[in-house]
């Protein structure tokens, strides 16, 4: 298993909006599932985490409200808004460009 | 206080942070921690909210304080590293804001600002036109008694009629202009006298007469005399009794054509019954108040039925169709002013436009240069409107500076003008940098700053982030800001080219109206006013010969004569109907004309020539043949393709028994005079002996070889030695009404030429700005050109036919502009059509020549470039 590495820089919000398109979840759940999704290549520390949420929900993209935990915790649960959804489709598409860019780059040069 | 609290989003964090924190404590007591050491590393594991890169602050007042005071800083620093950037554009700006400040306080003083009586805008003018007169006319006694008797929304109407009079006694005598009033207008001013009491509506003065002082008068002549009221003093012959004082910032706003000068010394009542006064004679400017919510329409169809009124009284009136016309006092008395000053005030605005069309351009360039700076911020993850905030403050800053600088400007300029104002704006005091002005420049330098800031911000946060990092440095232009910087440039040059036009037109006008001959030779000549009241008529007369034999006799005059209105002075019109023999009283109602009473020698020392027949001598006396000497004006009108001498006219003289209608003889005809305006031929003129109608005061014009303020010292000797009651007063070369008269169009002609000078001069620097700028950016194609064979020349062509494409469709749209200006300057315009030739042929290959010169330098830069260094860059 390889190292776990930082999440590139600028692909964080697209990471979170991207978890939070599958189900409603609160913060700490949002990292488990990155971390599970991505086989443990990117975990999300809440240095991070907590900030990218406070922007998403400041950007209005992601909307966050009290419930309660598996373990009757008390914890705030963000949902994808509709202007959040648009938001991933843009991100990905963008990414997607960039992604094969640099494939191509690096297939070019081996 | 509020700002400090910690807002409910900061305790919201706070709990998500202490949530998760719990979560993650059941975890790991669930792997087996013990609850203190779970709870440790949850603490670890989740930061304090402190430590956490999350820019709550941005929510709280004070932080947004705090941020705007980062930016601001961050501004100042931007702008501080730029100092030559900084310093164009801040001068430019100020020198727009400075000139429309300057404009701007003249405009709100003399049009917008309420004039300083009660509810001024219940107070209208009521003027009386008729079918074939080309002006406005006052109102006669008759009439005035009809109006006040028959209106039913006018609450007040007074009327006024100003003359001169002299104040005699124990000190030199002064001759003063007198308002003759209606007891009412004081009142219905609704200013309160400084001391004493003002006339009171239907008061009758029986004894000696009552008058009010000006304020200045009563400083000047009296030494501010406190125990003044209730004193007599010596006026017109007799003893006044002084009843009140008015307050020193009081004065009458009056239209330049209502001969109703602003600096009047005493208010006296008309003594007799106005009602009484012929009918025919036309000398009474009415002023009327109208009830409370009165509008102007509503009173206008008041009068409307008045006038219909007294047309069916008099048949002579009908014929005449007489109307009577309400003009609001407050845009009525700015009436000839409103034109120009609009017109001005456009111009500066264009000017204004141009320096923030430089700037747009000046922050455009910048702004790609600063790509780099914005790209690098965005990447680290500014938000658009962040930067897009940044560079709006860094505009703000820019205009706040600017503002004040060009407040002092505005200030300076404001000097500037009132020192060479038009004697029209000097009615007008308290120009001055007011609140409204303040709020004006704040206004403006606001509006300039999202004007030119806003654009190029869009711009530069547009652009795509990566491009840009990649580009290192060696950018070059992109097209879309190329188009922007073209725009730019061809608003200016169209800009610049409608003032140019404007300038132009206007040097024009004045150039022709100083051309102008009046009717007499203005060089040389000396005038002054005599009072001649306290005379009976016979000593009047006597005493008239003998003064001007002795000035006549004064070594270095040419020739002397006397005159009961000088022409372009400022003394109340009089003009009378005259009827020449064979028209019935009907066919001659509307006929009106200036009437003059003059001394033999009057023509002769004016310069004014004899077209037909003689001028007066000592033939024309006062018992002999009644004589008149008419203008061509009125010869050719009334006897077309006839000679006028010999023919009888029917005209009012002022004789013994008051002003009657004479038949008398034309004994000359004289060519017209410009009495009222240089640039209009307005009415006849009737010319009358002094002998045989001697009014209450001449003015004499004294030709002489030598320096007229040293023969001015002589004649004031010679005055005390004949006489110590009589006071010398308006002396003045005759060159100074002139040079009046044409005050107002050289007022515009020289500001409009400053604009077009301006405009001229900030179009070069844009066009220099964008091209050296576009040329910097493109040294590198510059360079592969010549590598490849382009001669210095071709780039310099190169260049130069960019600047010059965007030249003449600026030239082009300009001239189209131009020709709507034109149209609008049209009442402004003399003697020069509104697309005048002369001035489109001077305007384009001025603009061209700045265009040039802007263009001259970069161009040569970039024909000088060394195509190695150029491809190396």
């Amino acid at each position: 298993m390889p190292e776990p590495s930082e999440i590139l820089q600028g692909t964080l919000d697209m990471l979170v909006l991207r978890t939070l398109s599958l189900a409603p979840m609160h913060g700490l759940g949002v990292s488990d599932r990155i971390r599970q999704i991505t086989r443990g290549v990117f975990i999300v520390k809440p240095g991070s985490l907590f900030p990218a949420l406070y922007r998403l929900e400041q950007n209005g993209w992601i909307e966050g409200n009290w419930g309660e935990s598996e373990n009757n915790r008390k914890a705030k649960y963000y949902t994808l808004t509709p202007s959040g959804r648009a938001q991933l489709t843009k991100e990905k598409r963008k990414w997607n460009k960039a992604f094969s860019a640099v494939n191509r780059l690096l297939e070019a040069e081996s | 206080m509020s700002w400090f609290r910690r807002r409910p989003r900061q305790y919201e964090i706070d709990a998500e942070l202490e949530a998760c924190r719990a979560i993650l404590v059941d975890r790991y007591i669930e792997r087996g921690l013990s609850a203190e050491d779970a709870l440790q590393a949850a603490r670890l594991e989740i930061p304090e909210l402190e430590h956490l890169n999350i820019d709550v602050k941005e929510v709280t007042m004070r932080t947004t304080i705090e941020s705007c005071l980062q930016d601001i800083r961050y501004a100042a620093r931007a702008l501080r590293k730029s100092p030559g950037f900084t310093v164009i554009a801040i001068l430019t700006l100020a020198l727009g804001i400075g000139v429309n400040t300057a404009i701007f306080s003249v405009v709100h003083a003399v049009l917008l600002r309420p004039l300083p009586y009660d509810h001024p805008e219940q107070l209208a003018f009521i003027w009386s036109s008729f079918k074939s007169a080309s002006s406005r006319a006052p109102t006669s006694g008759p009439a005035l008694n009809e109006i006040q008797h028959r209106s039913r929304l006018a609450r007040d109407i007074a009327a006024i009629w100003v003359g001169s009079g002299t104040f005699t006694g124990e000190t030199n005598p002064e001759q003063v202009k007198v308002a003759f009033v209606t007891t009412n207008f004081l009142q219905m001013l609704g200013v309160p006298p400084a001391l004493g009491r003002v006339f009171r509506k239907d008061e009758q003065f029986n004894g000696p007469p009552a008058i009010v002082l000006t304020h200045g008068l009563w400083q000047r002549r009296f030494g501010g005399d406190p125990s003044i009221v209730g004193k007599g003093v010596a006026f017109l012959g007799e003893s006044a009794t002084v009843i009140g004082v008015m307050p020193p910032d009081f004065q009458l706003h009056f239209p330049q054509d209502s001969n109703v000068p602003p600096d009047l010394g005493v208010f006296i009542p008309f003594e007799d019954d106005l009602s009484k006064r012929p009918r025919t004679l036309y000398f009474l400017r009415v002023l009327a108040r109208w009830k409370p919510g009165v509008s102007a329409p509503q009173a206008q169809s008041d009068m409307d039925q008045v006038a219909a009124q007294i047309r069916g009284l008099y048949t002579d009136l009908a014929a005449e169709n007489l109307k009577m016309e309400v003009a609001p006092m407050q845009r009525d008395v700015v009436r000839d002013l409103r034109t120009p000053l609009i017109a001005l005030f456009s111009g500066s605005a264009f000017v204004l436009l141009i320096c923030c069309v430089n700037i747009a351009n000046l922050l455009l360039a910048r702004a790609s240069s600063r790509r780099q700076e914005i790209a690098v911020r965005l990447a680290l993850g500014a938000s658009r409107s962040r930067i897009v905030r940044q560079l709006l403050i860094e505009g703000l800053l820019l205009c706040a500076v600017a503002g004040a600088v060009g407040l002092a400007f505005g200030w300076a300029g404001l000097r500037g003008l009132l020192s060479i104002r038009p004697d029209y704006l000097a009615r007008m005091p308290h120009v001055e940098l007011n609140l409204p002005v303040l709020a004006f420049v704040a206004a403006v330098s606001l509006a300039s700053a999202l004007l030119f800031g806003l654009a190029p911000s869009f711009e530069s946060t547009k652009s795509d982030l990566i491009g840009t990092l990649r580009e290192a440095g060696r950018s070059s232009q992109t097209p879309a800001r190329r188009t922007v910087s073209a725009l730019l440039i061809v608003g200016e040059i169209t800009l610049g080219f409608v003032l140019v036009i404007g300038a132009g037109l206007m040097i024009r006008t004045l150039t022709k109206i100083e051309r102008v001959y009046p009717g007499f030779d203005a060089q040389r000549l000396l005038t002054f006013e005599l009072d001649l009241n306290k005379f009976d008529w016979p000593e009047r007369i006597s005493f008239v010969r003998d003064w001007e034999a002795t000035l006549a006799a004064l070594p270095g005059v040419d020739a002397v004569g006397g005159v009961s209105h000088l022409p372009l002075g400022e003394y109340s019109n009089w003009y009378s109907p005259y009827r020449p023999e064979g028209l019935s009283e009907n066919e001659a109602a509307t006929l009106l004309a200036d009437y003059r009473a003059i001394t033999p020698g009057y023509l002769r020392a004016m310069g004014t020539r004899v077209l037909e027949g003689r001028l007066f001598d000592d033939r024309d006396r006062s018992e002999g043949k009644q004589v008149v000497l008419v203008d061509d004006m009125l010869a050719r009108s009334a006897w077309p393709g006839q000679s006028a001498v010999g023919k009888k006219i029917e005209t009012e003289h002022f004789t013994m028994r008051g002003i009657i209608p004479v038949w008398s003889e034309v004994v000359g005809v004289v060519e017209h005079v410009h009495n009222h305006s240089l640039s209009k031929r307005l009415r006849p003129e009737v010319y009358i002996p002094f002998p045989q109608t001697p009014r209450e005061h001449l003015s004499f014009a004294v030709r002489t070889r030598m320096d007229p303020a040293a023969l001015a010292a002589t004649i004031r000797l010679e005055l005390r030695q004949r006489d110590k009651d009589l006071a010398l007063s308006k002396v003045r070369p005759m060159t100074t009404y002139v040079k009046q008269a044409s005050a107002p169009v050289r007022f515009t002609a020289v500001l409009a030429g400053i604009f077009a000078a301006l405009a001229l001069l900030l179009a070069a620097i844009g066009i220099y700005g964008v091209i050296s700028y576009s040329v910097s950016r493109r040294m590198h194609e510059m360079g592969v050109r010549m590598a490849l064979g382009a001669t210095s020349s071709d780039v310099l062509r190169l260049v130069m036919r960019e600047g010059l494409v965007l030249t003449s469709v600026g030239i082009l749209l300009g001239a189209v502009g131009a020709l709507f200006v034109s149209r609008a300057l049209e009442s402004l315009i003399y003697g020069i059509s509104a697309v005048d030739p002369i001035s489109y042929t001077i305007a384009i290959p001025v603009i061209a020549l700045a265009a040039v010169l802007g263009c001259w330098r970069p161009a040569a830069k970039a024909a000088s470039a060394n195509p190695v260094d150029a491809l190396r860059m």
